[in-house]
């Protein structure tokens, strides 16, 4: 089954697929501890991470610089 | 720096208590507490705007970040997104997030997850889906499939 197909009758659309749903259920058996230092992990970002304080006037300021000065593969830019 | 961890996040809640801040996780740090599979650096907070910006920074001090004056001064101020990697942990502060109209309105659709409270998946992805980056678009797919899971738990 690949993601995306229904896996259980009775669930609502978007289908959950198979190996989505077995994550869903894998996760919330886990208590939220351990679900936190399972999710948050540390790698270094360039640019991002070269400065210790960033503030924006405006959302719109911060995604333009996003775009100015983050490198493509992270991610940012729309 | 070490990753956040479930610690840091009681003591984000005990401190903004003390200050008498509301705020909600929010982004992909706010899914993960309300159970979904991924990962992430840093937490996202959406902190109420309000006059008592100056009591956001004196919750963020005691939290250990080493914030100057005119940094202080640049949160006082009321802007939009800061961002903060001269702490403890990496932390996010937004303001005013893409696609969600009031912090009153996600605060009336607020989830509690052990006393910590976090957007409504349906406003982690209405963010996402507004802000529209690369990385929001890969993940929404699996995002919406997690919300629609969350829902059907909750019944």
């Amino acid at each position: 089954m690949q993601p995306g197909e229904t896996a259980r009758a009775g669930w609502d659309e978007p289908a959950v697929s198979r190996e989505w749903l077995a994550e869903f259920e894998a996760a919330a058996a886990r208590p939220l501890e351990q679900r936190m230092r399972y999710a948050f992990i540390r790698t270094y970002k360039p640019v991002l991470d070269d400065a210790p304080f960033r503030a924006f006037d405006s959302m719109s300021d911060y995604r333009e610089w996003c775009e100015r000065s983050l490198p493509v593969w992270l991610g940012f830019h729309r | 720096m070490a990753a956040f961890e479930y610690r840091q996040a009681e003591e984000i809640r005990d401190a903004f208590a003390r200050h008498g801040i509301r705020y909600l996780f929010i982004g992909k740090s706010g899914a993960i507490l309300l159970g979904y599979p991924d990962t992430t650096q840093d937490a996202d907070l959406f902190v109420e705007k309000s006059p008592a910006n100056a009591s956001i920074v004196q919750a963020l001090r005691d939290l250990g970040f080493a914030l100057s004056e005119p940094q202080a001064a640049e949160i006082i101020r009321g802007k939009d997104f800061v961002q903060l990697k001269n702490g403890p942990f990496d932390l996010d502060l937004v303001f005013a997030p893409d696609g969600i109209e009031s912090f009153a309105e996600a605060w009336s659709r607020r989830v509690e997850v052990e006393g910590f409270p976090v957007c409504h998946p349906d406003d982690i992805i209405a963010s996402k889906r507004s802000a529209n980056r690369a990385k929001d678009r890969e993940s929404l797919p699996r995002l919406e499939a997690f919300r629609d899971y969350w829902r059907q738990r909750r019944r």
